[in-house]
């Protein structure tokens, strides 16, 4: 199948981009990858009049910027990218591990970030690790910019903050002080091409390696109409020592935050009690990254 | 082995090889005629629905449409797979039987406007109650199908060899068990395509993505009532068919019949839903087995039910049914077999042959019930198999004739490669699982699917009349499976030359008669034909020298295309001055040392004038009296043995197949790169089947899955390691005694994994697949810890 007729446009920058979004639109769809555009164009499930290329705006920057504790990543940049790029996987190895999982190496060198995130779908990979991170991004339009916290970004299934004439033009990460480490776990029916049954992503801050949780975050994917925080499982961990059975009991408390349902992918109460596994071999994995437990 | 081969048994690079990786060898979707347009068809959105009007004003209005068909513009002729069985027509026409039913055919200008106006043609339906599985088809006062199906049974059988009921006192153990699997898609890469064209004449040719080119050309010429010899079917290169390809479909008649309508050629593409809602692929089955053996592990008797989910149609559902229950004949020797099966039909896309025709699910149950009883007299499930296993020359309780059978030499060879003794006697990680299995398979169907004494293939070889080369031409079905090296080697050995002065020309039926690439015939079948051929042309240029050499014919032979003459090179200084002289100007010609095939060839050319070898093949009369004796018989059987060892995470039911070890025994391998392929892809089919795919379905009886997203087969990330062993027997009925490992090779996959599962976890998976989630609920059932 061709894809059907539309007018294309490429943006020079973010403030063109912008003005080819101003007053467009649902008119008006963003290509970077296209990897979930150009598909669903030819399923017929989209009709942009218009289409409007960022791929040049990515013009020879670096993926992953660092300015002190602030890391700020190109929404452009692949998940082949993201998946190698050294500060990620020194520093948020999590996020590195979350754009590893998505698709296929084919996808993986088209797909950008800013895509799955901007698609806002529970099953994104990276929005868990991101979340974790207490991430934020950058919308920019005509009217200017603003940051919003990822954890405030996702509204729904395929919905965000994101206006139809806004671009995400960054995604910020504030690096916590201490000794970190994170992890990002995909249950899937198989290692690739894969859209989650259930992921968790979880980072542990410790005070010093072997010391207490300063700061837990945990994040899920594929068991609610968002990707979600399970912040009453985070709370059982922050400021107390880490030990095995407080993991357990947060993974539990994780899997009674989420809200899964019946598809022809697993069942609700699967999925439920996957975020438990999931969750305690992400705590686990997280801190012994960051230097904790033995 | 008996003799030295030239060629068979190597491992040269397949003669398509260069087209495919270049890109260069060409699918019926690549095809374009002049003035060519472009078919759609109309697929019905209910399972089940009486159609009440057919409305096309708005789609022929649309620009760019050539013709819009509808149920009443096409012949009533009902066509189908087995002709007792013909039940479907070209577009539907009281009734829509499932949702994907064809109800209309457009040709148009560019694909895009056919599909624009297939969505123009309006259809009125009454919808009507669906029955979307086999309890509900076969229930008292279910809705029918088809007038010619009462109670919705398509086909059923009713088997005993032996006694079962005396043989039941006799057994001193005896397991019940039962499997359900799923309705599945045949995945292959190439979604079907075809391209009709009628020339001046009135003479139809159809180019066609289809393993059986010959049975395509016999349903083309009976539904459009045309004599055969108008209608000519050819096959380009086929991107996998598996089975699902292997019969004629509404879609390429409905393309003929719209190139009839306007006068140009038009070609229709399938997209890869219309891949599903066409289906022909593996039925549901749904078996329950009670299987008996003393305790010193001596088999003693099988009672096997079965019900096949066939969807709408026949198609091969007959055949199905019987191969359910045949197939567990061997390769045990089981004297006490009863076999009931019900083939059913319900409002889903109709199911038919896979790799493995009808028998991989049966064995996948009875080789874990061979297993649990092993287990339940305290015994190796491999010793179990071995004292139970059959040998060449045993023939099974229902007639088949096990001609040539290394079952032991599998068994023994993956025994030994995979180190079974010693990793069943060592404590292994939690989860962590091995188990075994064995089967067999047809080396093509005993007999044709229409009744007829028709040989199955014919061959014609040809010598190149300017000398060097030799054509091959051949009716036979190169999908992938590698038919045409096959062809290649076997007419290479037997006139002892190399296997670049053959060229092969095939899957026309123009070139000759062959019924096709299914039951894993063509090795058997064509390659007999080929060689009977081959021999022909090299006994008619023997003759043509020894007349001229003074020298007996039979004394003369070709090595590696040089001239010996008992034993010793040979050259004719007449016939190479002949050849010189014909040849003036030309550069590397034979200089010295013995004759060429070249040379002798022109030379027989000059002697004889046109040589042409013909060869055929025809089984010889098969199988017992009983009904359905038919279905099962081949003059040969291949057989393999695999072990399966996995991984499975006991938190969340995850399964990684690590590494699978198979033997088959193919009889004479032809081209051993090529065994070994066939068995690993047969391998990583069974491994898709036993953990990911499924077709499913709501409970409006649509498909929800009808993509290679959410239809899941393996990725090479999931593939385990494969080691093929090659197990070589010589079959009588084969050429150079070889046989089949087209198929063959899927038996044991599925229970090795499920028999390593239940290694692993002591999970007992009955329903396929075995998905995390189904997996670890039988964890959760036997009250692991969590």
């Amino acid at each position: 199948m061709r894809l059907p007729m539309f007018e294309f446009a490429e943006a020079e920058s973010a403030a063109e981009a912008c003005r080819m979004l101003a007053g467009a639109g649902p008119e008006a769809a963003l290509l970077a990858g296209g990897t979930d555009l150009l598909v669903r164009m030819k399923r017929g499930l989209l009709c942009p009049q218009r289409v409007v290329s960022i791929r040049r705006l990515r013009a020879g920057r670096p993926a992953v910027a660092r300015d002190g504790a602030r890391l700020t990543i190109d929404p452009l940049a692949t998940m082949t990218e993201i998946a190698a790029d050294p500060l990620l996987r020194e520093a948020c190895a999590n996020v590195a591990a979350g754009a590893r999982a998505v698709g296929s190496p084919l996808i993986r060198n088209l797909a950008t970030l800013g895509g799955n995130l901007a698609s806002a779908r529970p099953c994104a990979d990276t929005a868990p690790p991101l979340l974790t991170w207490d991430a934020s991004v950058r919308l920019e339009s005509t009217g200017g910019e603003r940051s919003v916290p990822l954890h405030d970004f996702f509204t729904g299934p395929g919905a965000s903050a994101l206006r139809l004439d806004e671009l995400l033009v960054a995604v910020e990460i504030e690096l916590p002080a201490g000794s970190s480490g994170s992890a990002f776990f995909k249950l899937g029916q198989r290692a690739a091409l894969e859209i989650a049954i259930a992921s968790a992503a979880a980072r542990i801050t410790l005070d010093r390696p072997g010391g207490i949780v300063l700061e837990a975050r945990i994040a899920l994917g594929s068991v609610a109409p968002v990707p979600l925080r399970a912040r009453a499982a985070e709370s059982l961990l922050a400021g107390r020592e880490p030990r095995e059975e407080l993991l357990a009991a947060a993974a539990a408390a994780a899997a009674r935050e989420a809200r899964p349902i019946d598809d022809l992918r697993a069942s609700a109460a699967y999925r439920r009690e996957m975020v438990a596994v999931l969750v305690r071999r992400a705590l686990a994995a997280a801190l012994a990254s960051a230097g904790g437990g033995q | 082995m008996s003799r030295e081969f030239q060629v068979l048994g190597g491992r040269a690079p397949r003669v398509d090889a260069r087209d495919k990786v270049t890109g260069r060898a060409l699918y019926a979707a690549d095809l374009k005629r002049p003035g060519m347009l472009f078919g759609a068809l109309v697929h019905s959105p209910l399972a089940h629905a009486r159609i009440v009007r057919v409305n096309a004003d708005r789609a022929l209005r649309l620009p760019g449409v050539k013709a819009v068909l509808l149920g009443k513009d096409v012949p009533q002729v009902r066509f189908g797979v087995s002709p007792a069985r013909y039940d479907e027509t070209v577009l539907a026409q009281d009734k829509v039987r499932y949702a994907g039913d064809e109800v209309a055919a457009v040709a148009a200008v560019d694909a895009e406007t056919a599909l624009a106006a297939a969505a123009l043609v309006e259809v009125e339906y009454e919808e009507l109650e669906a029955v979307l599985d086999a309890p509900a088809a076969m229930a008292p006062g279910a809705p029918k199908l088809h007038d010619m199906y009462p109670g919705n049974i398509c086909a059923e059988v009713h088997q005993e060899f032996g006694d079962v009921a005396r043989a039941r006192g006799q057994a001193e153990v005896i397991r019940q068990d039962t499997f359900t699997s799923k309705m599945q898609s045949g995945a292959f890469l190439e979604p079907q395509c075809a391209l009709a064209e009628f020339d001046h004449a009135g003479r139809l040719t159809l180019w066609s993505a289809t393993q059986t080119p010959h049975y395509v050309q016999r349903t083309l010429a009976m539904v459009l009532g045309l004599p055969e010899h108008r209608v000519r079917v050819v096959k380009p290169y086929v991107g996998g068919g598996f089975g699902p390809k292997a019969s004629a479909s509404s879609m390429e008649i409905a393309t003929c019949l719209l190139a009839r309508a306007t006068g140009r050629p038009v070609k229709t593409v399938f997209s890869r839903e219309q891949v599903f809602l066409h289906g022909r692929a593996r039925h549901q089955f749904r078996h329950e087995m009670e299987t008996g053996i003393r305790r010193d592990g001596t088999l003693v008797f099988l009672e096997h039910r079965a019900v096949l989910d066939g969807g709408a149609f026949a198609s091969f559902g007959i055949a199905t049914v019987y191969y359910s229950g045949s197939l567990l004949g061997g390769p045990y020797r089981l004297p006490n077999m009863k076999y009931d099966g019900w083939r059913v039909v319900t409002n889903k896309p109709a199911c038919g042959a896979q790799r493995g025709h009808g028998a991989v699910h049966a064995r996948a149950l009875f080789e874990q019930q061979l297993d649990l009883l092993a287990e339940e007299i305290g015994m190796d499930p491999i010793e179990l198999r071995l004292k139970n296993v059959m040998q060449a020359g045993d023939v099974t309780c229902n007639d088949l004739n096990m001609s040539s059978l290394g079952m032991r030499e599998c068994i023994e060879a993956v025994r030994a490669d995979c180190g079974w003794d010693e990793k069943r006697l060592e404590r292994r990680p939690a989860g962590r699982g091995i188990g075994m299995a064995c089967g067999f398979f047809v080396s093509g169907a005993g007999y044709p699917i229409y009744r007829s004494r028709t040989p199955h293939c014919t061959v014609r070889v040809r010598v190149d009349e300017n000398g060097g080369g030799v054509h091959v031409l051949s009716g036979a079905a190169e999908i992938g499976q590698g038919s045409d090296t096959m062809l290649a080697t076997i007419t290479a050995e037997a006139l002892g030359i190399p296997l670049d002065l053959v060229t092969v020309f095939s899957g026309d039926t123009d070139l000759a008669l062959d019924l096709g690439a299914y039951s894993s015939r063509t090795t058997l079948m064509t390659g007999h034909a080929a060689k009977e051929a081959a021999e022909s042309v090299l006994r008619q240029i023997l003759e043509a020298l020894a007349r001229a050499a003074g020298e007996p014919a039979e004394d003369f032979s070709f090595v590696r295309g040089l001239l010996h003459l008992r034993g010793a090179p040979y050259l004719n200084e007449a016939i190479r001055a002949e050849f010189q002289k014909e040849h003036r100007g030309f550069g590397g010609l034979p200089a010295e040392g013995p004759l060429t095939f070249r040379e002798v060839s022109r030379f027989a050319f000059l002697e004889r004038g046109l040589i042409i070898g013909t060869g055929q093949y025809r089984p010889p009369p098969l199988g017992g009296g009983f009904k359905g004796a038919a279905v099962g018989t081949s003059p040969a059987y291949g057989c393999s043995a695999q072990v399966a060892e996995v991984a499975v995470d006991l938190e969340t039911g995850q399964v990684k197949v690590l590494r699978i070890t198979g033997a088959h025994d193919c009889g004479q391998a032809v081209n051993r790169t090529q065994v070994e392929g066939q068995m690993h892809g047969s391998m990583s089919m069974g491994h898709g089947e036993a953990l990911y795919e499924q077709v499913l379905f709501d409970a409006r009886g649509r498909i929800q899955n009808p993509n290679l997203s959410d239809y899941k087969i393996p990725t090479a990330l999931d593939s385990p390691e494969l080691k093929a062993l090659i197990v070589e027997s010589h079959e009588p009925n084969g050429p150079f005694g070889a046989k089949e490992v087209g198929e063959g090779g899927i038996m044991p996959t599925i229970p090795a994994i499920l028999n390593a599962i239940r290694d692993a976890t002591g999970v007992v998976i009955d329903e396929l697949p075995a998905t995390p989630e189904r997996v670890l609920a039988g964890i959760r059932k036997l009250g692991r810890p969590r």
